[in-house]
C-alpha cells in the first residue's frame, strides 16, 4: 500500500500543479486544496456527470443555487448519458484536460484513483466536511486508505413493475415478497401472451454488474475475491446466462436484437420507460426517472428468490460518487462546491434521491417529508430489503466489465456461445484485464 | 525527364543573389505547412512509434516493455476478430462501391439533361457519409422501429433490429459505405470525359456491341482511374471509424460483429487505458494498409493501361 502511494506521489508531482500542491497539503504545509477559497475574482469550474434529463434539470438548478451564494463562480456542466460518459472522461483525463468535479462510479473508482487521476479529498477537509456522512458509506469511497471519492448516496438493485400494464392485461402478480425466479418467468410469460406480443413481460438484463452480483450472491458466491481476483464460479455464471436465454427463447423477454438495441439506448428509451415491457430491473433510485419517462404507474418490487436463500443477493451500492481531478487548478473551490452538493440542505432539497438516498444523515432526515411519491418509494425500498455486505470495489483494470459482460450476453442471446462457454470466456477475459492493469 | 533535368540544373547551379531570395520566399511560404506537418503529424507519429514499445495507461508515464505488445497481438482473439470484420468490410464494400460509382458515371456520361444536378445529388452522400449525423440516421433507419421495418411492415414482413443483430449489423455498414459512391463517381466521370469519342465511333462502325465497347475501350482507357479509386477507397475503408462507432454505441457490438480495427484500437486506448498497445495496433494498421497498397501497385502492372 505504501509503495503504491509513494509512486503516485512522485508521479503526481511530475504531473501537475494541482496535484503537487495537494500533496504538499498532505504534508501539513497547506497548499491549493486547503487554501482559502477565492471569493473575489472569477473562478471557472467544470463539472461532469451522466444521467437522464430529470437529473440534468435538477443539477442545473443546484448550480444556480450555488452561484447565488458564490457570484464569482462559473460552473460549466458537461453532462452525457452513461454510454458516452466514460470514453469522454478517459479522453479528457489523458489530454490533461479533466473536468474539476467528476461524478464517479464504483466500477471506475479504483482505475482512476490508483493511477493518480483523483485528488485525495482528505487534503481538502477544510472545505469539504464529511462529519454527517455515515462512515460505512464513506468507506466505499476509499482506495488504499485514502478518500478519493465521497458517495452521493446509496442505492440497491431492484425490480420494477408497471402496474397499469399488469391491470390492463388482467394478470395477477405473485406475492413479490416471496417470489422466485420461476414465478417471474411465469408471470412474464402471461403478460407476453395476454398482450399478443405488444407488451413483453420482462425486460432482459445481462448488461449491468448489479444483475451478476445479485445472481452470484444469492448462491453464496461473489464476483471478485477480497484481493481483487475474479472469483465467480463458471457454473453459476452459466446459470445466469441460461436463465436469460430461456426467457428470450420463450418470448418472456424481447427478441435479442430488440433487447440489445434498448440496452444501448438511454434510460428514456428502455422498455420500462416506453411502456413496452411490464417488468424490468433498475437501481431503486432510477424509479423517478423511469416514472417520468413512462407516465404510467411504476412500482419497485423485490428481487426474485431473495426470501429463499441464506445469503441475500441485495446490497447497498454507493449510487455514485463525487470526486475532484488531481490536476484541478482550483481544488479548494471545487471542494467547496462538492461540500455544497453533499452537505447543504438547499442542494439536498433539489437533488432529493436522484443520486441515491443521501448518505448525509441530517439531509436524509430533513428530506423525508419533501420527497415525491417515487422518491419516497425509493427510500422505503432501501429500508424494506434485507442486504448482505457490499461487494468489493471493482479492481483496477476491471472497469471494462460491463462491455465484456454485454458482449458475452449478446453471444449467449444470439446463441453464438453456450452459457457454459460464455462463462469461461468471460472469467478469462476479465482476469486478463485485471492482470494487465 | 526534361523537367527533372531542369530541376537538377537548378539544384546544382551556383545561384546568384536573386535566386537565393527566391528560395527564401519559397521556404517562407512552405513554413506553415511544414510546421503543421512537424507538430500535428510527424510529432505524434514518432511518439506513437515510441509508445508502441511501452505500457502506457494515459495517466502515469509510459514504461518500456520491449516487444510485449507485439507478442500480445498473436494471442489477442479480439484483435483477430477485428481484423476479420475489417477485411470483410473492405473487400465487400469497396468493390460494390466502385461498381456502383462506375455504373452511374457511365449513365451520367450519356449527356443527360440536368447532369449537374444529378452529379451533385449523387455526390452528396459521400460528403455526408462519414459524418455522425448520417450514422445516427442509419441507426434510425435500421433500428427495430426504424424506417426499413416500417416499410417492410406495409408488406406484412416482420422486421428486426438490423443493427443490433450480429448477423446483419455489418451489412448495414457495408450498405452505408456503398451509398457513398459519389466521390469515386465524380472521378470516374472526369476520366470518362478523357476518352476520345472517336474510339467509340470507330468501334460502332465496326459493329462492336455496347458491352464490347465497354470491355475493350472504356475499361482499358479508364483503368488508371479505376486503379486510383481502388487504392484510395481501400485505404479509406480500412480507416473507417465513425459509422461503426456511432451505430454500435462505441462497442463494436452486437457480439463484436462491427468491431472495426480502428474501433478496437480506440477501445484499447481510451476505454481500457491501454495506449501502449493501442499505439502498436496503429502501427500494425499502417503496415497492413501499406502492404495492401503495395500489392495493388504490383498487380496494377498486369491490368492498368497507360495511354502515353
Amino acid at each position: 500500500m505504501s509503495n503504491g502511494i509513494s509512486r503516485r506521489n512522485v508521479l503526481s508531482i511530475a504531473a501537475g500543479v494541482g496535484a503537487a500542491s495537494a500533496l504538499a497539503a498532505c504534508g501539513g504545509s497547506g497548499g491549493d486544496a486547503a487554501a482559502a477559497v477565492n471569493t473575489e475574482t472569477p473562478v471557472t469550474l467544470r463539472f461532469t456527470w451522466w444521467g437522464s434529463d430529470a437529473r440534468h434539470k435538477r443539477t442545473a438548478q443546484v448550480i444556480e443555487l450555488f452561484k447565488s451564494k458564490y457570484p464569482n463562480f462559473t460552473i460549466n456542466g458537461e453532462f452525457k448519458d452513461w454510454n458516452g460518459y466514460w470514453d469522454s472522461l478517459a479522453t479528457t483525463v489523458a489530454a490533461n484536460d479533466a473536468p474539476d468535479i467528476i461524478q464517479m462510479d464504483e466500477m471506475y473508482l479504483a482505475s482512476y484513483a490508483e493511477r493518480g487521476a483523483l485528488l485525495d479529498l482528505g487534503t481538502a477537509s477544510n472545505h469539504l466536511k464529511t462529519a454527517d456522512i455515515e462512515s460505512t458509506a464513506l468507506d466505499t469511497g476509499k482506495v488504499d486508505g485514502k478518500q478519493y471519492a465521497i458517495p452521493t448516496g446509496l442505492t440497491a438493485y431492484s425490480f420494477v413493475v408497471n402496474e397499469d400494464l399488469i391491470k390492463q392485461y388482467n394478470v395477477t402478480l405473485p406475492d413479490t415478497e416471496t417470489w422466485s425466479w420461476e414465478d417471474l418467468r411465469a408471470v412474464g410469460d402471461q403478460i407476453s401472451k395476454a398482450s399478443g406480443g405488444k407488451v413483453i413481460g420482462v425486460q432482459s438484463w445481462g448488461f449491468d454488474t448489479g444483475s451478476v452480483n445479485v445472481w452470484l450472491r444469492q448462491q453464496g458466491a461473489s464476483l471478485y475475491s477480497p484481493d481483487g481476483k475474479v472469483a465467480a464460479p463458471p457454473a453459476l455464471l452459466a446459470g445466469y446466462w441460461q436463465y436469460l436465454l430461456d426467457l428470450a427463447k420463450a418470448g418472456v423477454s424481447p427478441q435479442p436484437s430488440i433487447t440489445i438495441e434498448r440496452a444501448a439506448a438511454a434510460l428514456d428509451q428502455s422498455g420500462m420507460a416506453t411502456n413496452t415491457t411490464a417488468i424490468g430491473t433498475a437501481w431503486n433510485t432510477q424509479l423517478t426517472s423511469y416514472q417520468a419517462a413512462s407516465g404510467q404507474n411504476l412500482r419497485l418490487i423485490k428481487i426474485p428468490g431473495e426470501s429463499k436463500v441464506g445469503t441475500p443477493g441485495a446490497y447497498y451500492k454507493p449510487s455514485m460518487y463525487w470526486s475532484i481531478s488531481s490536476r484541478s487548478k482550483h481544488p479548494a473551490e471545487a471542494a467547496v462546491f462538492v461540500d455544497f452538493l453533499l452537505n447543504s440542505q438547499e442542494a439536498g432539497d433539489v437533488l432529493l434521491t436522484d443520486r441515491g438516498v443521501p448518505g448525509n444523515k441530517t439531509i436524509r432526515a430533513a428530506l423525508a417529508p419533501k420527497l415525491t411519491a417515487t422518491d419516497k418509494a425509493a427510500a422505503d425500498y432501501l429500508d424494506a430489503i434485507k442486504v448482505g455486505p457490499a461487494p468489493r470495489v471493482t479492481p483496477n483494470g476491471a472497469s471494462g466489465i460491463e462491455a465484456i459482460l454485454k458482449r458475452h450476453s449478446e453471444e449467449v442471446l444470439f446463441e453464438r456461445k453456450t452459457p457454459q462457454a460464455a462463462a469461461e470466456s468471460f472469467i478469462k477475459e476479465l482476469q486478463t484485464e485485471i492482470d494487465a492493469a | 525527364m526534361s523537367a527533372l533535368g531542369e530541376l537538377q540544373r537548378l539544384g546544382t547551379s551556383k545561384g546568384g543573389p536573386p535566386r537565393k531570395r527566391d528560395n527564401k520566399a519559397a521556404f517562407l511560404f512552405l513554413l506553415p505547412w511544414f510546421a503543421g506537418l512537424l507538430l500535428i503529424t510527424a510529432g505524434p507519429i514518432v511518439a506513437s512509434l515510441a509508445l508502441s514499445f511501452t505500457d502506457y495507461n494515459l495517466i502515469q508515464p509510459p514504461e518500456f516493455n520491449g516487444l510485449d505488445n507485439i507478442n500480445r497481438m498473436f494471442s489477442d482473439e479480439r484483435l483477430h476478430r477485428s481484423l476479420g470484420v475489417t477485411f470483410i468490410y473492405v473487400f465487400v464494400s469497396v468493390p460494390l462501391q466502385l461498381i456502383a460509382a462506375l455504373g452511374l458515371a457511365i449513365l451520367l456520361d450519356r449527356g443527360l439533361r440536368g447532369l449537374a444536378f444529378y452529379r451533385s445529388a449523387f455526390y452528396l452522400p459521400s460528403l455526408l457519409g462519414s459524418s455522425v449525423a448520417i450514422a445516427v440516421l442509419w441507426r434510425q433507419i435500421f433500428g427495430a422501429e426504424g424506417l426499413l421495418n416500417q416499410i417492410l411492415g406495409i408488406f406484412g414482413i416482420a422486421g428486426k433490429g438490423w443493427i443490433s443483430d450480429p448477423d446483419t449489423a455489418l451489412s448495414t455498414l457495408i450498405v452505408l459505405n456503398v451509398w457513398t459512391f459519389g466521390a469515386p463517381m465524380v472521378i470516374f466521370l472526369a476520366g470518362l470525359r478523357q476518352i476520345p469519342v472517336m474510339y467509340y465511333e470507330a468501334a460502332s462502325v465496326d459493329g462492336a456491341s455496347r458491352w464490347t465497347q465497354f470491355r475493350k475501350i472504356t475499361v482499358p482507357l479508364l483503368s488508371p482511374i479505376i486503379f486510383f479509386n481502388l487504392v484510395l477507397q481501400i485505404i479509406h475503408a480500412f480507416q473507417s471509424f465513425t459509422q461503426a462507432f456511432v451505430v454500435s454505441g462505441g462497442t463494436g457490438g452486437p457480439s463484436d460483429s462491427t468491431l472495426f480495427y480502428t474501433l478496437y484500437l480506440y477501445e484499447r486506448g481510451f476505454s481500457r487505458f491501454d495506449m501502449g498497445y493501442a499505439s502498436a495496433l496503429a502501427w500494425l494498421l499502417l503496415i497492413i494498409i501499406a502492404g495492401f497498397t503495395a500489392i495493388n501497385f504490383w498487380a496494377a502492372k498486369r491490368w492498368v493501361f497507360y495511354d502515353d
